[in-house]
């Protein structure tokens, strides 16, 4: 047994939401509602719950996934909460596989459900922040992605027109997704991304994410009981790496530099791709920045090398390769424990992604990102590989 | 607001109340901020410095590798941010920098800087230790341009 046994069989997914009219559990109940319908499993066959640990309202609860266990109506052999931020949406994937594998549970019910707007418990205070940044006003994600840029800026050169052609594309892309946040579906130019305000120099307004609330999941199982079962339309993963706290055993390092250069060799080389193989890309966006540098790190392109090859490729649904067809999570709205990427992966291999269908379905490459570490890059970076069977 | 020489000034931030909660294991570093000394840990094991201060060496592992040493402070802006938005208690306090200078021991360490506009801050900017009072004994460590040194 191994990750690529097993299956997607269902993806459900909310309409972003500025701010959630209902309750994190009644998002959470209208996912299982509609994974049960589309997939025809069926509540009695869930016997794993993996629910991704970025959450804001669940913060507070040592005991979120078991109580969200309770309140569904869920009997598991397999409970878990996924604590690598950014990453959690693909690291659920991987741990549902590998409990499958396992044989601690038969089918998987991975849940991304998040009110962080309406409710947040979010609480940072045990950290190096209290300390070291918070004294000197350092504005969490947007503050070191500041210290990140202006340190690429100064190493290779940066045009900020460029990263502005990555938040166009991705705004364009949310223009055509009904389940992005409607205050995002509105144009914008390369202008309004040059003039939008800066929030950390050289971040600006149009360079971040927009918390926003709503929830997805997905339905894993073996492949072998999905073929049982006549599901149609599964989605496979076929490499899958993670890597937190990188050169975290190290003092002084560049901060341009990222765990996904250890992922995507690892995630790709087990599923057999090169990177010029990637059909589509579904990288993790907190800042467009973020995107630029996983091509670096992946190895679209060399390291500074990102602005050329932004500039030399197109990036919508139709383009040479398409890069987070959904919006991203900076047009769509940060929702759903950050999983909209991964799930725009598994519609768009399923070829339900309508207006915005990609050609080439062949495979998809979806990234995750996860917190923010003092004086480096991010701390968890993750690559997940995924194949229509 | 200090005096800056050049154009588009910054706050130094001197006016923000700030009050700091201490891990225990951080204790030596802000004993030393009381004399206006600059300890951070290194590692016995291995020769090499670490900050933010941690239990254990980050070399190492081992929590009887750590020492506490005084170091000058100096150093090169590896990086830096011009907050525009600041989180509340430095709310009205914008535009201010934050930078990120590599001390001459190897280590970054962030903080604010005084005495400095937008045009003179750069990335490789010589930067010398300032000592801000925090009330309680203590200093908050912060920067200032090293105008002899460059």
């Amino acid at each position: 047994m191994s990750l690529r046994d097993n299956a997607i069989v269902a993806y459900a997914e909310t309409k972003v939401m500025e701010k959630s009219d209902r309750d994190v559990w009644v998002l959470a109940g209208e996912i299982l509602e509609e994974l049960l319908d589309k997939s025809g499993v069926d509540k009695d066959e869930i016997d794993g719950l993996v629910m991704a640990g970025l959450t804001g309202t669940g913060a507070a609860n040592p005991f979120w996934a078991q109580t969200t266990a309770d309140v569904l109506g869920l009997e598991l052999g397999f409970c878990e909460q996924v604590h690598t931020g950014g990453c959690s949406a693909a690291g659920c994937v991987a741990r549902a596989a590998a409990a499958i594998d396992y044989g601690m549970c038969d089918v998987a019910f991975l849940l991304f459900a998040d009110t962080h707007v309406l409710e947040d418990r979010t609480d940072h205070s045990h950290s190096y922040r209290r300390e070291w940044t918070d004294p000197y006003g350092l504005m969490g994600p947007p503050g070191a992605f500041g210290l990140l840029s202006r340190r690429y800026e100064a190493l290779y050169g940066l045009d900020y027109r460029m990263l502005g052609k990555l938040a166009v594309t991705q705004r364009n892309h949310a223009l055509l997704n009904e389940n992005a946040c409607d205050k995002l579906r509105v144009p914008i130019t390369i202008a309004d991304y040059m003039n939008s305000r800066m929030i950390a120099d050289p971040i600006r307004l149009l360079d971040c994410v927009m918390r926003a609330d709503g929830a997805a999941g997905l339905l894993m199982m073996s492949r072998k009981r999905a073929k049982e079962k006549g599901l149609a339309k599964c989605i496979i993963p076929i490499g899958y790496a993670e890597r937190t706290n990188f050169k975290g055993g190290q003092n002084l390092v560049d901060v341009t530099k990222c765990g996904h250069e250890i992922c995507g060799k690892k995630a790709l080389g087990d599923a057999g791709l090169g990177i010029k193989d990637v059909a589509s890309f579904h990288p993790y966006d907190d800042f467009i920045i973020a995107v630029m540098l996983q091509f670096e790190a992946f190895g679209f392109c060399k390291a500074g090398e990102g602005v050329h090859f932004i500039r030399d490729h197109d990036f919508s649904f139709d383009g040479d390769l398409p890069v987070n067809t959904g919006g991203g999570q900076i047009s769509a709205g940060q929702a759903a424990c950050s999983s909209h990427n991964l799930v725009e992966a598994v519609r768009q291999l399923r070829g339900e992604a309508g207006r915005r269908q990609v050609k080439n379905t062949r495979n998809a490459l979806v990234t995750g990102i996860g917190w923010i570490n003092y004086g480096r890059n991010w701390g968890s970076s993750a690559a997940l590989v995924l194949v229509p069977e | 607001m200090a005096d800056n020489p050049g154009g588009n000034a910054l706050n130094d931030t001197l006016g923000i109340k700030r009050a700091i909660k201490h891990f225990d294991f951080s204790e030596p570093y802000w004993e030393g901020t009381k004399q206006k000394k600059l300890v951070i840990q290194r590692c016995k094991a291995t020769g090499k410095y670490q900050h933010f201060p941690r239990p254990v060496s980050i070399f190492t592992g081992r929590r009887r590798d750590i020492e506490w040493c005084e170091v000058s402070g100096e150093g090169v802006v590896f990086s830096y941010t011009i907050t525009h938005r600041g989180p509340p208690p430095f709310r009205g306090a914008e535009p201010y920098a934050v930078v990120s200078v590599t001390l001459d021991v190897g280590v970054n360490f962030i903080a604010n800087i005084v005495d400095c506009s937008a045009d003179e801050l750069k990335v490789g900017l010589k930067v010398k230790p300032y000592w801000h009072p925090l009330g309680d004994g203590t200093h908050l460590f912060m920067f200032q341009p090293d105008r002899e040194a460059a």
